[in-house]
């Protein structure tokens, strides 16, 4: 009785959180109508101090252990914070360009095209990079065993770069 | 008691009705060639409702060729959903082709995962009936349930991690599949544990829902598609090539 209780229970949630996500997709139409207001500032030279290895590097050597670790998680705190902007960002620029995609003119709709695949590319490396950085928080070992993070900030620092080109059309720049 | 009964006749007549409308509307928009899977679901509902109905009023409801003719025509279907789930993934990276590689990743990771708890599920919680076949098919019913509104959260919830539009068809016949494999879940669920087959209200339930998700196939079929804007409106042609230009030089090779 407890299972069948607990798997209906499951499944009404299931079904609500279907409905919850499926009244989100309606809801895009007031950032489309004022994309600058739903952009999250990206600080891109802070950003591009907290994942400079000679940064870190120096951090280390200056302070104790103890201290170093403690600033280390507020650094790796900030970086998945920007990180998550630049990917909420890219969101937003995808669902501006996703207008323009349609448009009926082919060029137009074919840059529109290339720039959506290219922040599916940058929202894929946040989705890989911000679990990560929370685990580099948690166990700051982990850090030695993933050498490829260093490549991937890198990546992002630079996609990051590219939302800060103006945009003066739609008032996107300034937010950004 | 007559209205019980007419609402019975209603819910149980009536999508079947409607799902008619579902294939004239998928014919008019010439969606038959984009969806054959859900083409050929809507074909299959309406001559597995003939067939069960013709032997309803057969009084051979509660006979064992009724409850065959059920069970198969329960496993056809369910086999049809699952390639309808299919067709609308494939959609999705057809629209998005830098999404096939990762996307066809993830949705294999959910299946292992859904799978796995599916089966846990069987494991933990056995029917209760002495009759094997009833067992076996509230069971599997269940185990299909659990991985199709698994996979058409996860849809949903890829769709709006990556912004992802949908085409008003589409997001009609997900939206409706959704939900009725979330009722399916529940009722099995119910059925599994009262070891009978069918039960008065539990039945009524699921025939009420199946009517929601076919109203919710029409609605979303006879929705037009947006418009597309004009030259004029969305990002000007220089913008966009500007940003494209910086995202090609900035992302790694």
């Amino acid at each position: 009785m407890t299972i069948t209780i607990t798997v209906v229970t499951i499944a009404l949630l299931a079904l609500l959180s279907l409905l919850w996500l499926a009244k989100g997709h309606a809801s895009g139409s007031a950032v489309r109508e004022n994309p600058a207001r739903h952009l999250r500032s990206v600080d891109v030279e802070a950003f591009r101090n907290l994942i400079d290895p000679a940064e870190e590097d120096y951090l280390r050597r200056r302070l104790t252990p103890a201290d170093f670790r403690k600033i280390q998680r507020e650094r790796l705190r900030a970086t998945a914070e920007y990180v998550s902007g630049a990917a909420h960002n890219a969101a937003i620029l995808m669902s501006l360009a996703d207008d323009a995609r349609r448009s009926t003119d082919p060029a137009t709709a074919g840059a529109a095209e290339k720039l959506i695949a290219n922040a599916i590319q940058l929202r894929l490396y946040a989705l890989q990079l911000v679990p990560r950085l929370y685990l580099e928080m948690v166990v700051p070992g982990a850090r030695a065993s993933s050498i490829g993070i260093a490549e991937r900030y890198e990546s992002i620092t630079r996609q990051v770069v590219m939302l800060g080109i103006q945009y003066p059309a739609a008032g996107v720049s300034a937010a950004l | 008691m007559f209205l019980w009964r007419m609402l019975w006749y209603y819910l149980w007549v009536a999508p079947h009705v409607l799902l008619g409308a579902v294939l004239f509307l998928m014919v008019r928009r010439r969606l038959r060639r984009q969806f054959p899977m859900f083409f050929l679901y809507t074909i299959f509902e309406i001559l597995q409702f003939g067939v069960l109905f013709g032997m309803g009023l057969a009084h051979l409801k509660l006979l064992s060729p009724y409850f065959h003719a059920y069970v198969v025509g329960l496993a056809l279907s369910t086999a049809i959903r699952f390639g309808i789930i299919h067709e609308l993934l494939r959609h999705f990276f057809w629209r998005y082709p830098t999404l096939d590689g990762p996307g066809r990743v993830l949705f294999r990771g959910a299946v292992l995962v859904l799978l796995l708890l599916a089966i846990g599920l069987s494991v933990v919680a056995p029917g209760k009936s002495a009759n094997f076949l009833l067992n076996a098919t509230y069971a599997l019913d269940r185990t299909a349930s659990v991985l199709q509104l698994g996979l058409l959260i996860c849809l949903f919830y890829f769709s709006r991690y990556f912004v992802l539009s949908w085409r008003s068809p589409t997001f009609g016949i997900a939206l409706g599949f959704g939900i009725l494999a979330g009722v399916e879940l529940a009722t099995s669920a119910i059925w599994l544990h009262l070891g009978a087959f069918g039960n008065r209200l539990v039945n009524l339930f699921s025939m009420a829902s199946y009517h929601c998700c076919v109203l919710t196939w029409i609605c979303y079929l006879w929705a037009p598609e947006a418009e597309p804007p004009s030259s004029s409106t969305g990002l000007p042609e220089n913008d966009l090539v500007t940003w494209n230009d910086e995202f090609r030089r900035l992302l790694p090779q």
